[in-house]
């Protein structure tokens, strides 16, 4: 299940990232590595961007990149 | 000379500690990449000298956007040199800001380590036990306040070399040698980024071990923290409790679009024109009035009286009337920033400027324009999308920035008093809307940009910091103050010994006689159709190029005023030089507003992007403000229909031109289209 499509508040945990290699790479530089959880916190009106908090930080993802991250509920 | 380099993670506080280290007053912010280029400074400490060098953030020797390689290089260039590399890292996210330790002690550079924010991390009942952490990465680490960072001799001292640690690395390093001849040091180094000295096919081979990398890192750091930190867990850093305000997109458009109106409100017409009136009373009766008496008194030499009153003192102290708000400007958005609203406004606003193209960076770089564009363009420099940013760099000047407000405050006061507030908010308006309209185009034509990723930390809202809104203003007064006594009086004396002399070289106070009316009026033709066919005008607007306030003193300068007062007076009387009437003065607000930029923003521009898009961006820019003044010119001097006429003609040609250009380009017959 991909990331924007998963519900707010929800624990997820990320399955895996399928993004172009440089964004693949960022994000689990930032920590959203392979078994890695994620919250996502709220999502814009449009649902094109959202807050995600994963390594204890928070971050601001657009759909392009969120749509990559393939999750499974906890 | 040592080299003293500020490591980190974006907006862990580096400038901060730049600024405390070298009593600067470098711009800092509580957004993502506010630092887009190094900044240096040296120091004197126990008689040796030091480079204090600041660089913009980074998350990872992989670098990601255009700024983090600047940083990437810095670090790999003084590797041999024994800087003294000092990582700034903050203790609420100490795992994410340790991979770039890891990724240094990969390469054997040595570093130290300066946790910053530590009261925060701890009211939020966390623990970090420092003795532990800094046996278990055995390198020296220190808490910091960055506000409050001095240079003493922990920090200087020879740095403990660090353990090489990379055995976690070891299979992979085996694997990928089974496959690629090359020393572990090379792969090493193209497991963070630098790839030289190998082929493409190794480089994908090398990049395929990326994930594995990644996690054998924080596996690393994992098993490193595991003795030395306890983190509350529901602790997030970034959100705050007013979020549940802020994320809400109509409270953010209304609250935002109700602060800014009051701010104008606030900053134009009352608080910052009654600091105004008293700076200008002020300057009057201590230099102004003072000078002039004594130039009068030691000489009768029209001459050198004029030069004086007109050249030098008119156009500096009108210019410098506009010093309170223009630093007033600089608070607000400093308070935007400091909050962390404006990465809210970021994260609210990306959905809106998608589809126009941009996304929520852009909000960060269009209100640092409403300061200065010459610094939000340097500022896209942050954005990973080579389209996005090129965009950006070419919508930020139509944003109003400081220097264009003497115009608006002098055109509007002068035909629109009652309602000159709602006039300067329709300006702002209008370059906003132009951008987005501009960017809209530009996305479906020639800067088509991909679907990009928009990745960006959020920071957490911070209160107002007193000291910093003081250093703020400060700064921007000093700021402007240079320019005034720099480039502004400068260009002004040379505008003033232009208008004042004949072709003959003599001096003459007939305006209409000297070199630069008569340079002027010979291309003031072109500017009859948007009613500012005067050639003091076009004067003000040719020198306005090398900086926007520069129209206000060539309007100063080319009417005989001596204070804003007499400029506004005798832009209504019709023996003055530059005489306006309604529609005109709308023109000259609206093409003043939308036309080039001034020539450090063109030179920036032309930095960040390359010499096409500058001079597509410059000539994109006059017509837009062309036609615009043209329209509001014809709209308010000969009413809608005329307008409507005029528009549709001016529509037609322009479209003309575009389709002759693009069978042109094509090689194709003009007629029917299809022969070569």
């Amino acid at each position: 299940m991909l990331l924007n499509q998963a519900k707010l508040n929800v624990d997820l945990v990320v399955k895996n990232i399928s993004a172009n290699s440089k964004n693949k790479l960022r994000l689990q530089e930032l920590g959203l590595i392979d078994g890695t959880k994620i919250l996502i916190k709220h999502k814009s009106i449009l649902k094109n961007t959202m807050l995600i908090i994963f390594n204890n930080s928070c971050f601001v993802i657009n759909t392009n990149i969120a749509k990559e991250i393939e999750v499974n509920y906890v | 000379m040592y080299k003293i380099l500020l490591i980190g993670n974006p907006n862990v506080g580096k400038s901060t500690a730049f600024n405390s280290l070298t009593k600067s007053d470098e711009h800092t912010g509580n957004f993502h990449g506010v630092t887009v280029e190094q900044k240096t400074k040296k120091i004197h400490f126990q008689n040796t000298d030091y480079e204090v060098v600041d660089l913009p953030g980074i998350y990872s020797l992989n670098t990601y956007s255009f700024e983090e390689e600047i940083t990437k290089n810095e670090i790999l260039k003084n590797k041999t040199n024994n800087s003294i590399n000092l990582v700034i890292i903050d203790a609420n996210s100490l795992r994410k800001n340790l991979y770039l330790c890891q990724q240094l002690n990969e390469l054997n550079i040595n570093y130290k380590i300066l946790i910053n924010n530590y009261d925060y991390f701890k009211k939020n009942k966390n623990k970090l036990n420092l003795e532990k952490l800094k046996n278990a990465l055995n390198i020296d680490v220190f808490l910091i306040n960055a506000k409050k960072l001095k240079l003493n001799e922990n920090l200087i001292k020879n740095q403990q070399k660090n353990t090489k640690n990379y055995n976690y690395l070891n299979n992979i390093i085996n694997k990928i040698q089974q496959k690629i001849n090359k020393s572990k040091i090379e792969i090493i180094k193209a497991l963070n980024g630098d790839f030289s000295n190998l082929n493409n096919e190794e480089i994908e081979y090398i990049k395929s071990f990326n994930s594995l990398v990644v996690q054998a890192r924080y596996k690393y750091i994992d098993d490193l923290l595991l003795h030395c930190v306890e983190m509350d867990k529901n602790f997030v850093y970034g959100l705050s409790k007013f979020d549940k305000i802020f994320l809400n997109p109509v409270i953010m458009f209304l609250g935002f679009l109700l602060i800014f109106f009051a701010s104008i409100y606030l900053i134009f017409f009352t608080v910052g024109a009654w600091i105004s009136d008293k700076l200008t009373l002020l300057c009057n009766s201590l230099f102004v009035t003072p000078i002039l008496n004594l130039i009068i008194n030691l000489t009768d030499n029209v001459w050198l009286i004029e030069f004086f009153s007109q050249g030098v003192f008119s156009s500096f102290f009108v210019i410098l009337s506009f010093l309170p708000q223009v630093v007033l400007m600089f608070v607000f958005i400093t308070i935007l920033e400091d909050s962390g609203i404006i990465s809210r406004m970021a994260y609210v606003f990306d959905d809106f400027l998608s589809k126009f193209g941009l996304n929520g960076k852009a909000v960060y770089i269009m209100l640092l324009g409403l300061g200065c564009n010459t610094m939000s363009t340097m500022v896209t420099r942050n954005m990973n999308d080579k389209n996005l940013k090129t965009k950006t760099a070419i919508l930020n000047p139509y944003i109003s920035c400081m220097a264009r407000l003497p115009v608006f405050v002098i055109i509007a006061s002068t035909f629109f008093s009652k309602i000159a507030y709602f006039i300067i908010v329709g300006l702002y308006i209008l370059g906003f809307l132009v951008a987005l309209i501009l960017g809209l185009i530009l996305n479906k034509t020639v800067l088509k940009s991909k679907q990009v990723g928009l990745l960006l930390e959020f920071p957490p809202m911070r209160g107002i910091d007193f000291k910093h809104i003081l250093q703020v203003t400060k700064t921007n007064a000093l700021d402007m103050l240079k320019r005034l006594t720099g480039v502004i009086v400068s260009v002004s004396i040379i505008v003033w010994l232009l208008t004042h002399t004949d072709f003959s070289f003599k001096y003459t106070q007939n305006i209409s006689e000297s070199v630069l009316y008569f340079i002027s009026s010979k291309i003031s033709f072109l500017f009859t159709p948007i009613g500012l066919n005067n050639a003091g005008i076009v004067c003000a607007l040719l020198v306005g190029i090398m900086a926007k306030e520069l129209i206000v003193s060539t309007l100063t300068i080319c009417n005989n005023a001596t204070s804003t007062n007499e400029l506004i007076n005798s832009l209504t009387i019709s023996s003055s030089v530059i005489c306006l009437t309604k529609a005109s003065a709308v023109s000259l607000l609206i093409f003043s507003l939308l036309y080039f930029p001034c020539a450090s923003n063109i030179a920036v521009l032309r930095q960040e992007t390359d010499k096409f898009t500058t001079v597509f961006a410059l000539i994109t820019q006059f017509t837009i403000a062309y036609i615009i003044s043209f329209v509001a010119y014809q709209l308010v001097s000969k009413g809608v229909i005329f307008a409507i006429i005029s528009t549709a003609i001016i529509s037609i040609i322009m479209f003309a031109i575009i389709f002759v250009t693009k069978k042109i380009k094509q090689g194709k017959c003009l007629t029917c289209g299809k022969c070569k």
